[in-house]
């Protein structure tokens, strides 16, 4: 696994928006974090990223649109996010002198904004879509304008931040004091909660709330333990939250996880180990941690050695998969290969709408003469023979591999043990579809893994894949979506020759 | 009087309609030590926050233009989480003067490090100020009073939890700034001993009402 960040960084890559943006909440927060924690707002940090949630959830609701209908629902998500922040601070402004605790006032209101939030999205008939978009945060989704605004907010923030940093922390530190050299504290304080509920309506708006709490709180958590100046705490902080998110969001992406939890638990792992570190220095004394560090340095280090052996070392053991990858490999002369059906492993039946719409009322019908409805399956297992094709691979007829193959094999061995019985020599191509998905960005969320088995032995002798999202803007119907995928999915996977 | 700095006159002194302190009448002056005393509760801390402005009068008045204040609150009231350095601390008496831009320049960092000196606490500057003790923090929090050049010095329990060893060098300190550089000192203590031969008067605050003014002997 490696981290291509010129690439990330590149226009070429889809979601560069995403990371650009997911970077921007990460140093935001982390800035804002710091005085989260100074303060103990911690718990002033969880409810106001679920207030903006609510407030999300409302404007969606009262104007009945689906959270990711394009600029428009945009403004409108902010215009909530922004409601809902804002709207939470000015209840708690007003039961300030309540005589219950700040904290209790605080979870109260957390309890109604995260009750509210799941009323609203219950009652928006697109309520599925937006759930998921408010937990998940809806960074995939952002535009080049979406960035511009956050760039342009996130920068009025940091400039405000840096203009009235003194008065932050004078009414931070000593309030009184404050006061004694003319300085307001309450303004101070104004400001600290306003520039609070912006960055936190921009951030869940971008990154969901989970993410926006996690920034809040972690990056500070560790510096502030590891720092000996406000300086120094800053930077740290912000180190470690952009660090978080940008390499969260390239291990999230190389291993098909969701962007914000992995960006929150990276963000933790420096705190962790402070934490950690203080522990095993309280129990058991300087040496436990120089153990520790040892031990952690070498881990890298003998990961590096595999790949990168110096000369006259041993020879490193092989690789478990001795597989190729890559290009497609050209086949010795006579000989076929037998593409065998896609077997479909998204759990979903990825049903296509037949061309003749009276097919389609036929099998609802239940009429049993009716054929058979195609799947997303199906036609990638025809597009796969013809681009090997394509590609001046000579394939096996499809009806004779569709007699030895009704349906998709399991595994290499099954595949290959059914060839035999069959009287199918020569290579088989085993594809495997574990994702495919196409939502309302309009973008192709696929992953096609294909293996080349020898049907002698049931040996993997190559692989290929296919996992970078597509972006398919003109596509409308199922079957547009893969007709306009089909080259790059197919030049991802067997490679251009 | 010119030594005048600082005057309360008729002062009713309270929180939300509630009157804790009934008609004050307290004048601080140059070169004075004076120590508000008491028993807990009495509104010791209320009489100094009115002294300091922080305290809004109920009734009567405070005569205090053109002077500054150095205020010296309780030690606990700065986190030790927050990671500042002695000097940080003292930097902060700063701030009300720094434009927003501005950078604390060399003029600024000779003031902290003059402040500090002062309070025999120069070699704390850039010690973290979680790891000072509380005899260091006190100093500290002098040192950044001073900064401001103040006419009147106010300290809210400034002796409290110190050994007798520690206790009797700030006293002794406070005593020299109020002699040496034409100051008003006024402080709150639960204790006089430490204070005895220092002090020029004591103010007893007791069932709403501050006793008259007696020089110590």
């Amino acid at each position: 696994m490696s981290l291509d960040l010129p690439y990330y960084l590149s226009q070429e890559f889809l979601f560069r928006n995403a990371l650009l943006g997911g970077v921007l909440v990460g140093g935001l927060c982390a800035v804002l974090g710091i005085y989260v924690v100074l303060r103990r707002l911690e718990l002033l940090a969880v409810a106001l990223p679920q207030a903006s949630a609510a407030g999300i959830a409302l404007s969606f609701w009262l104007s009945g649109h689906a959270h990711a209908a394009g600029d428009a629902g945009h403004g409108l998500a902010l215009l909530g996010s922004l409601g809902g922040a804002f709207g939470c601070l000015l209840v708690l402004a007003a039961v300030r002198r309540s005589p219950l605790p700040p904290e209790s006032r605080v979870a109260a209101l957390y309890a109604l904004a995260s009750a509210a939030t799941v009323l609203f999205v219950a009652s928006n008939p697109a309520g599925d879509i937006e759930l998921t978009s408010l937990l998940r945060g809806d960074l995939l989704a952002i535009t080049d304008r979406d960035l511009a605004r956050l760039a342009a907010v996130a920068g009025g923030i940091a400039l405000l931040f840096a203009a009235f940093r003194r008065e932050i922390l004078l009414a931070s530190v000593d309030p009184e004091f404050a006061r004694t050299l003319g300085r307001d504290p309450a303004r101070a304080d104004t400001l600290l909660y306003a520039l609070l509920g912006v960055a936190i309506s921009l951030g869940v708006m971008c990154a969901g709330p989970l993410v926006v709490f996690g920034f809040l709180t972690l990056p500070a958590l560790a510096a502030l333990r590891a720092a000996g100046s406000l300086v120094v705490a800053f930077a740290l902080a912000v180190a470690i939250g952009v660090g978080a998110s940008t390499g969260g969001f390239a291990l999230a992406y190389q291993l098909d996880l969701p962007a914000g939890p992995v960006e929150v638990v990276l963000a933790a792992v420096p705190w962790l180990a402070i934490v950690g570190a203080s522990v095993l220095r309280r129990r058991h004394g300087a040496r436990a941690i120089a153990l520790l560090l040892v031990l952690l340095s070498g881990t890298p280090l003998a990961c590096a050695h595999d790949g990168d052996s110096a000369p006259g070392d041993a020879p490193s053991p092989p690789m478990p998969d001795p597989a190729a990858r890559g290009t497609f490999p050209a086949l010795p002369p006579g000989e076929e290969v037998a593409v065998l059906p896609v077997r479909n492993d998204t759990g979903q039946p990825l049903r296509l709408a037949a061309v003749n719409p009276l097919e389609d009322l036929r099998r609802a019908a239940g009429d049993p003469f009716a054929p058979p409805s195609a799947t997303v399956a199906d036609a990638l297992t025809t597009l796969s023979a013809v681009e090997l094709g394509r590609r001046g691979i000579p394939v096996r007829a499809a009806e004779t591999v569709r007699r030895a193959f009704p349906t998709a094999p399991a595994s290499p061995a099954i595949a290959a043990a059914s060839a035999r019985a069959a009287g199918l020599p020569g290579p088989l191509l085993l594809p495997t579809l574990r994702r495919y998905s196409f939502g309302e960005s309009r973008v192709l969320l696929v992953w096609l893994d294909l293996a080349l088995v020898d049907a002698a032995d049931g040996r993997i002798v190559w692989r290929g894949e296919a996992r970078r999202p597509i972006p398919l803007p003109a596509a409308q119907t199922q079957t547009e979506v893969l007709v306009d995928a089909t080259a790059p999915l197919f030049d991802e996977a067997l490679g251009t020759r | 009087m010119d030594d005048v700095l600082l005057r309360l006159d008729d002062a009713r002194i309270g929180y939300a309609g509630r009157v804790i302190i009934h008609a004050a009448c307290v004048t601080l002056r140059r070169h004075e030590l004076v120590v508000i005393a008491g028993p807990n509760g009495s509104g010791k801390t209320t009489l100094l926050r009115a002294l300091a402005g922080l305290q809004p009068l109920q009734g009567g008045e405070r005569h205090a233009s053109g002077i500054r204040i150095g205020y010296v609150p309780q030690r606990e009231r700065i986190d030790p989480l927050v990671p500042l350095r002695a000097e940080d601390v003292v930097g902060l008496g700063l701030f009300g003067e720094l434009r927003p831009w501005q950078r604390m320049g060399a003029t600024e960092r000779a003031r902290v490090r003059d402040a500090l000196e002062r309070c025999r606490a120069l070699d704390l500057a850039r010690r973290p100020w979680r790891v000072l003790s509380a005899g260091q923090r006190q100093r500290v929090l002098i040192a950044r009073a001073l900064v401001v050049r103040p006419d009147v010095l106010l300290l809210d329990e400034p002796t409290a939890g110190l050994d007798p060893a520690t206790e009797r060098e700030i006293v002794a300190m406070l005593d020299e700034l109020r002699r040496l550089e034409a100051l008003a000192v006024c402080l709150v203590s639960h204790q006089l001993e430490p204070l005895a031969g220092r002090s020029t008067r004591v103010l007893r605050v007791e069932k709403g009402e501050v006793s008259p003014e007696a020089r110590t002997p």
